[in-house]
């Protein structure tokens, strides 16, 4: 599939902006890709940023289903492909000895019994939608080789039923904190994107984005604050959706600039740890100053 | 817009060299997807080719960085800044392809001395710890500002700089030090995984396995197959005091850190003295059977110590990584000129997300050793163990006493 240039129609930018996700250059690029070449899309970067939020406004532009798949530690391929239901399986067992029928594998395997999970449901799509591996670095090495299958052949196999094979390939996503160092193989089967904290410039204009009813002066308030909060050396450093969740909240209590008083009422929207907030607290003054 | 054979060319000839010259694990299959990404941006636009490249051609943050200046480099305008020159992320690679000169021969200029690893500007070959505010947002314009002599040279005078120096540390006791290695491996428990997979006896019902083997006995779940979480792999966290009070013992830890590297590949290892760095891709590209030997460590090695920055800095750096299946191990003779407060508070961290917190000193190991050290202090309450380390027979009994 070819995709026009940049210029032409699908013009991710303006996509993700009609649906106030402010995207910088380099990621509206590598999401064209995902949909121009068919390949996974590793985006790695602090907690925060948007990851997330970048797939779910991929499958809005592009106005598909979204299908999301959160890893865990302990996740398995069974949990992240299909269950069988057990329970109607064994009372259909027993109906068909009590009425004296014999019972096939095909008859207990059949799609009645299949209880689909988020893999095997991407690849069953009609059309392609965006598939969203979150925060992959939080399963295990055994649940990442086994992606690396899947995302190389878009076929898993079910081993009552055979090898599906994806019937649309979807647009894959995959998100990760670095919790863990993911493996080499599976990089090399993704683009690769670093996603950054915003520049003030670009968080001030997402605040605008999603926030349209914010006060001018509370908007560059709150996003200088962030940065200078992310200057500090915090456990935590506040991401772009604390800086979102701070601005709301105090929109919500209908402030129109920050000050010590609102700083200290709202600061838990933005500091999520007690030392951070403690660390902080000396700063404040500064922070909240016009 | 249709690439035209030179830019062609040149997207094949940048694929080359970032291998050859610097380790990036691209092959045909990259450079054909590369070109195939030319046919689907503008050309026109310099930024969105770099960014599309970017995308296809490197796998992690800091190859983006070696990326975008290797870019400038082959697409630069005329009246560009020459490029610096850039220490390889790996060491040198026969590759197939000869990589063709780029658009105008690297000059040598000022932005070309290698960077002092241990800086505050280091450039660490794969990652730093702290690497988040010195790297380019490749949403942003990045054009390529490498360390400047000046920068290096205020790190380098810095009230807090290390002695730094080359480290020798020298082979021999290798084989020891492995079996040392593998008991420590063998010996640290950290409990059960989540994962659930099939075991003789388990927590929970295997209903799948016990269904397909009542299949045969007509739905009668005659033998039940049963699921257990299996025993956490662990993963290590090492750091390695390499100030001067340490002596040679800094040189038999560091040693130790490298067989346990070979002995497990979920290893990572931080050596800090006034500083802090980080050894894994160096300790990864040591010849495992010779002798150890490596750059410049500079802050982070002979010369003061400061256990409880560099700790807290660890700590946020690692923070996301240190799970239930880290086992964190200090080794350090706890001589600390910082504040101990410091020092509690990242390892109350620490203690809060890691399975085993274990501190190796080795002066722990001398008759009549008592922990008065303020830092030991101050640690003792978040550990797990405080061991002696003083010497190969230490390290080879440390499996045996963390398994007590």
């Amino acid at each position: 599939m070819t995709l026009p240039p940049m210029d032409q129609p699908l013009d991710l930018q303006a996509a993700f902006r009609e649906r106030g996700y402010v995207a910088g250059p380099a990621l509206a690029t590598a999401l064209r890709l995902v949909v121009a070449l068919g390949k996974p899309l590793l985006l790695e970067g602090p907690a925060g940023v948007g990851k997330t939020e970048a797939a779910k406004t991929l499958a809005a532009a592009l106005g598909t289903r979204l299908i999301r798949l959160q890893c865990y530690e302990g996740l398995d391929a069974q949990s992240a492909l299909y269950e069988w239901n057990y329970a109607r399986q064994l009372l259909h067992l027993r109906a068909a000895e009590a009425g004296g029928r014999s019972v096939t594998d095909a008859d207990l395997y059949g799609p009645e019994f299949l209880m689909t999970r988020p893999l095997l449901e991407a690849i069953r799509q009609p059309a392609p939608p965006v598939l969203l591996i979150d925060e992959v670095d939080r399963a295990d090495d055994a649940f990442e080789a086994f992606l690396l299958e899947l995302l190389a052949e878009w076929q898993v196999t079910v081993p009552e039923l055979g090898t599906l094979t994806a019937t649309a390939r979807p647009h894959v996503l995959l998100t990760s904190n670095r919790a863990r160092e993911l493996s080499d193989a599976l990089r090399r089967r993704c683009l690769y994107l670093w996603v950054d904290y915003p520049t003030r410039a670009q968080e001030l204009e997402i605040v605008r984005a999603r926030l349209p009813n914010i006060h001018e002066t509370l908007a560059a308030q709150v996003t200088r604050a962030v940065h200078a909060l992310r200057e500090l050396p915090l456990g935590k450093p506040p991401g772009v959706a604390e800086t979102l969740d701070w601005a709301a909240a105090l929109v919500a209590l209908h402030r129109d600039h920050l000050d010590a008083e609102a700083l200290d009422l709202t600061l838990g929207a933005v500091l999520k740890l007690r030392e951070d907030q403690l660390l902080a607290r000396p700063a404040l003054g500064k922070l909240a100053a016009p | 817009m249709t690439p035209t054979a030179d830019l062609r060319d040149r997207v094949v000839a940048l694929v080359a060299h970032l291998r050859v010259a610097h380790g990036f694990r691209v092959g045909p299959g990259e450079a054909t997807a590369a070109l195939e990404a030319l046919g689907t941006v503008n050309l026109g636009q310099r930024r969105e080719v770099r960014d599309a490249l970017r995308a296809i051609l490197t796998a992690s943050r800091e190859e983006g960085r070696l990326f975008d200046l290797t870019f400038d480099a082959f697409f630069r305008l005329r009246e560009g800044p020459p490029p610096p020159q850039l220490p390889p992320l790996l060491p040198e690679t026969k590759a197939p392809l000869s990589p063709p000169p780029p658009s105008r021969p690297l000059a040598k200029g000022p932005g070309e001395e290698r960077p002092v690893p241990g800086g505050p500007h280091a450039e660490d070959p794969e990652e730093g710890p702290n690497s988040s505010s010195s790297h380019p947002n490749p949403d942003r314009e990045t054009e390529g500002e490498p360390d400047t002599p000046a920068r290096i040279l205020t790190a380098r005078l810095s009230p807090h700089a290390g002695a730094g120096g080359r480290v020798d540390a020298l082979e021999g006791d290798l084989p020891d030090l492995l079996r040392a290695a593998g008991a420590l491996v063998q010996a640290v428990e950290l409990g059960r995984g989540r994962r659930l997979v099939p075991q003789p006896r388990g927590a929970r019902l295997d209903a799948r396995r016990t269904l397909r083997a009542a299949a045969g006995t007509a739905g009668d779940p005659a033998r039940l197959r049963w699921l257990g979480r299996p025993r956490r792999a662990p993963r290590f966290l090492l750091v390695l005091d390499g100030s001067r009070s340490m002596g040679k013992s800094a040189t038999l830890l560091l040693r130790f850190a490298q067989a346990l590297h070979l002995r497990s590949r979920r290893v990572e290892v931080y050596a800090f003295s006034t500083g802090l760095t980080r050894l894994t891709p160096l300790l990864r590209r040591a010849p495992p059977g010779g002798p150890l030997t490596l750059p410049d460590l500079g802050e982070a090695w002979g010369g003061g110590t400061r256990i409880g920055e560099n700790l807290l800095r660890l700590t946020r750096g690692e923070r996301a990584r240190v799970s239930r299946d880290t086992a964190v191990l200090i080794l350090s003779d706890g001589l600390d000129t910082g504040e101990p407060e410091t020092l509690t508070r990242a390892l109350r961290d620490l203690r809060a997300r890691a399975g085993l917190i274990v501190w190796l000193s080795p002066l722990a190991a001398l008759p009549g050793y008592q922990p008065v050290q303020r830092a030991v202090q101050a640690a003792l309450p978040h550990l797990d163990a405080f061991l002696p380390a003083g010497g190969l027979e230490d390290l080879r009994a440390l499996g045996g006493r963390l398994r007590r």
